[in-house]
């Protein structure tokens, strides 16, 4: 994939075009502006105080200490919560509703209990560390697996007295076990993705700013859904819509981490309210790792049912999630589980179905989107490492395998038996490419000859289909808010202009892309087109960015706003150049008169007119259009990983990683590039490095970046990416998503290469992270039977 | 966070010596490292102030330990309860004495359940932490006895 600059195409750039991404002049100059940037005339701050303990009554908060240091002015709890109606809001989906601050016991360690509010960050940290929690402790609910039968609940208050939250399930149960039982080969692997967590460098934060006079309530907040979130605070507050003015400035990584309601802007919200002061809350690394949602705990039961020559009859798969302490996962309303549904992956099973059971824990709640379709990494994982592990029983190639068992070119589109329909791929051809890019049947033979040496060499493929860009409002929407988006274009009197949308940026390069989009439709110069994100007295209502939605859906809306424009451009046109309106045509990013090359005029030119000479139509150039996306997208790839294991110590070296995507029209291929290279690295970082563990206890392990590694360049492997290309055919521009792709498909290419090379000693499957201590116990264990 | 440690101490005094010094409150309270402050409520009991440094939890535990000298003379447990910074840690310890006349083996036990901050923030280091102090108790309990019987 070239990542080189290009000269301009006919004076400019456009769609596909590698421009460099115009917002990093402004963050290589040290000119972002995030929330800890902002800093308001009188402004407080505001410092959370969180449980010791995963599971205990509180007894008794003491304020007297804290609101006697020099400083400090109030400490909030949830009875001060309680009495404007805030000691309680709904979580993500609405089906379930959390604590702000925690009311009457703690449910997991590190959960909010009070909030000091002071006049500096000092004396803030200063009343936390003075106000005293007495608590008694309660025996913890750590494993999903006996939550169910646990006597003791997490959650009392709620109506159904069990840790369960709820059971989903969709498919074909009799007929997929029948197939199954009917199967000449059958594998049965338990596989679990480990709790993880965003990690976005930047942690959450916000500055509440209630203006007394006006009665509005400006929130800038770490968002990456502003628009919703003005919604839900305004329908928990009770204040106006109009009131609210959510402002998301730059944010310095998001992966889904971003999108939840969190106690600290609820806490800022209140303490501005009443103090009538700014207030600014930024969270610690380690509030960020504790409190914020995690994502993944899925533990999942993979059946996949066979004939002898490797034809799949049936899959089935079998799910235990740990929700934590809330059911606050991130998921839109009618999906509790998300896409999990693309289990089948890319492959054609004649039969298939999952279940999933939901469970309470005493953990921080979460289940977010990390860098994710809803659950499709999860689901991604489980059918990648059952396939290797049916590759295994079959004693077949994983490669044969997946080409046998692909969704052929001519299937498309092609309705899976879990309920999707995908719209374009052709898996064979891009599995093919990365063969032989990757040179797998000379890596094959060096692997033979490795083991005859005793060395453990592994090849892991990852052939994955992920589901993308929600949704279609007939099926998507979050508390009753249809998951559609937005874009706004306004084209000014010289050519250049504005564009908005209801997206918002976390690193992704919309100011440079959606430019690109707009660019591309208009002939206009991308350098000229200015992208605002993250206001919403400004920006159009969207639902933001997580869950690779924004190019399936804003970027569609884009396409869609800039033909509007260039309709209304295009009788504009028909008037200066004094033509019948049928006879104006666009071609080669100009307007000509049909059958006159010589007579023409561009967009520019026509922005000039729509100010000056509109003749008999409004005036002005400029469109909104609200995109309510027909299907989903199924961005797709084909990765292969291969790996060296030191049978003495455990240590996994990633030799070569080859990722070949698929995200159908690339719009710039160098952000493309940089969204694959920074997915594989969170890939790697999961298959290698992170979890968010708990003990028996219900302790977290891993409050900090000593204990949950970040790998830097000096871990991280060397990428080799390439692409095809399937756009999709209800896309209006052809793109299908990219950005998560990569973290969505490498874990199990990883998992698989590590568990090909340990293959020769009988071990089938080690749970992420593959630690060198976990890599070589297993080795140890395997040699000693 | 449960741990569990063992050790051997191999004290040079009688069997009888080492059974008074470890039924002492005050003997064994003064054998237990970055001890602050001891106050000896009765036979059996006796509050202690410890410093504790582990990873970046530090500061002052306060524990409540009770001594439970088995009726047989060869078994005395040790129940330790308390925390501070936000953590907590439940103890039980176990020594058994074995007579070989002028010399008592004492092999030890204890298992320890650490809730809260510590747990969580010093997971990686708290085990050998936790056993370099009940180690430490028991060779000092092995030199104090035997400086005492001396």
């Amino acid at each position: 994939m070239s990542t080189t600059e290009a000269p301009p195409a006919n004076g400019r750039h456009s769609m596909g075009q590698p421009m460099k991404r115009k917002e990093d002049a402004r963050f290589i100059a040290g000119k972002g502006r995030y929330i800890d940037d902002i800093v308001l005339p009188n402004m407080l701050y505001l410092a959370i105080v969180h449980s010791d303990y995963p599971h205990a009554k509180i007894t008794k908060i003491d304020k007297d200490a804290a609101l006697k240091i020099p400083g400090v002015l109030a400490v909030i709890t949830a009875d001060d919560l309680a009495g404007v109606g805030l000691a309680w809001i709904p979580t993500f989906h609405g089906y379930d509703k959390q604590m702000v601050l925690a009311v009457g016991k703690v449910l997991y360690q590190y959960q909010e209990v009070a909030a000091v509010v002071a006049t500096s960050r000092a004396a803030a940290a200063d009343g936390v560390e003075a106000v005293v929690v007495e608590y008694e402790q309660l025996t913890p609910v750590v494993d999903p697996f006996t939550a169910k039968t646990d006597k003791t609940l997490v959650r009392e208050d709620r109506e159904n007295k069990t840790n369960h939250i709820y059971h989903w399930e969709v498919g074909k149960r009799a007929e997929t076990d029948a197939a199954i039982a009917a199967s000449d080969v059958k594998i049965n692997e338990r596989v679990y993705f480990q709790r993880c967590h965003p990690a976005p460098l930047e942690p959450c934060g916000c500055v509440a700013d209630m203006n007394p006079a006006t009665g509005t309530l400006t929130l800038y907040m770490t968002s990456q859904a502003p628009h919703a979130h003005r919604t839900v605070v305004s329908l928990v507050t009770g204040i106006p819509e109009d009131k609210i003015h959510v402002i998301s400035p730059d944010i310095g990584g998001g992966f889904g981490n971003k999108v939840p309601v969190y106690a600290g802007y609820v806490c800022s919200a209140v303490a501005s309210i009443v103090t009538g002061h700014p207030i600014k809350w930024i969270e610690t690394r380690t509030e960020n790792l504790t409190t914020t949602g995690f994502a993944r705990d899925y533990t999942m039961d993979v059946e996949i049912g066979a004939t002898k020559d490797g034809k799949v009859t049936a899959l089935k798969v079998t799910t235990h999630a740990d929700h934590g302490a809330f059911d606050a996962a991130a998921d839109p309303t009618k999906y509790p589980a998300g896409m999990f549904g693309i289990c089948t992956g890319s492959y054609d099973f004649p039969v298939a179905f999952t279940e999933l059971d939901a469970y309470f824990t005493n953990k921080a709640p979460g289940g977010v989107a990390y860098r994710c379709s809803f659950r499709v990494t999860e689901a991604s994982y489980a059918i990648e490492r059952g396939m290797d592990l049916l590759a295994n029983a079959l004693g077949m190639d994983p490669a044969d395998v997946r080409m046998k068992n692909f969704v052929r070119k001519d299937q498309f589109p092609y309705p899976s038996p879990l309920g999707f329909v995908y719209d374009s791929g052709d898996y064979h051809t891009t599995l093919q490419k990365a063969l032989d890019k990757v040179g797998y049947k000379e890596l094959r033979k060096e692997q033979a000859e490795k083991r005859a040496r005793g060395e453990l060499m592994g090849i892991g493929i990852s052939t994955f289909t992920e589901v993308v860009g929600a949704g279609p409002s007939k099926h998507f929407d979050i508390m009753g808010i249809k998951m559609f988006d937005s874009a706004e274009i306004r084209i000014h009197p010289t050519g250049s202009g504005i564009v908005r949308a209801g997206t918002k940026s976390q690193g992704q390069g919309h100011e440079t892309t959606w430019a690109q989009i707009v660019a591309e439709e208009l002939g206009l110069d991308p350098q000229n087109l200015l992208v605002e994100e993250g206001d919403t007295d400004t920006a159009p209502y969207g639902l933001g960015t997580y869950a690779s939605r924004s190019t399936p859906v804003a970027g569609a809306a884009l396409a869609m706003a800039a033909r509007r424009v260039r309709e209304k451009a295009r009788n504009i046109a028909a008037h200066v150049m004094e033509a019948p309106l049928d006879d104006v045509e666009w071609v080669d990013y100009k307007f000509q008169v049909k059958g006159v090359p010589s007579k023409t005029v561009t967009m520019k030119e026509i922005a000039f007119a729509a100010y000056t000479n509109p003749g008999p139509n409004e005036p002005g150039l400029e469109a909104t259009y609200y995109y309510d996306p027909p299907n989903l997208t199924f961005p797709y790839g084909a990765y292969i990983a291969v790996v060296d294991v030191d049978k003495d110590t455990g240590e996994t070296k990633v030799r070569r990683f080859l990722a070949i995507d698929d995200c159908g029209t690339v719009i710039n291929p160098m952000i493309v590039e940089g969204q694959i290279h920074g997915g594989l690295t969170e890939g790697f970082a999961i298959a290698f490095m992170q979890e968010i563990a708990y003990d028996a206890e219900g302790n977290n392990l891993q409050p900090n970046f000593t204990e949950y590694l970040i790998p830097t360049s000096l871990e991280s492997p060397h990428w080799e990416t390439d692409s095809t290309c399937n756009p999709s055919p209800h896309h209006p521009i052809g793109a299908k998503g990219v950005g998560e792709s990569p973290n969505v498909g490498s874990p199990a290419a990883f998992v698989n290469a590590v568990m090909d090379a340990l293959s020769p000693l009988g071990i089938k499957n080690i749970d992420m992270p593959l630690t060198r201590s976990k890599v070589w116990s297993a080795i140890q264990e395997a040699t000693k039977a | 966070m449960n741990l569990e440690w063992h050790g051997h101490e191999e004290v040079g005094t009688s069997k009888a010596q080492l059974w008074a010094f470890i039924s002492d409150p005050k003997s064994v309270a003064d054998c237990v490292p970055d001890l602050v402050e001891a106050v000896v409520e009765d036979a059996t009991h006796f509050d202690a102030i410890v410093s504790v440094g582990v990873g970046p939890v530090r500061g002052k535990f306060k524990l409540k330990i009770e001594l439970e000298p088995q009726s047989d003379g060869n078994r005395m447990n040790m129940k330790i309860s308390g925390g501070g910074l936000g953590s907590t840690v439940d103890l039980l310890a176990g020594a058994d004495l074995t007579d070989h006349g002028a010399t008592t083996s004492l092999d030890w036990t204890g298992t320890a359940t650490m809730r809260g901050k510590i747990a969580s923030l010093a997971g990686r280091v708290i085990d050998a932490q936790a056993q370099r102090v009940i180690t430490t108790t028991f060779a000092n309990v092995k030199a104090r006895c035997a400086s005492a019987s001396a």
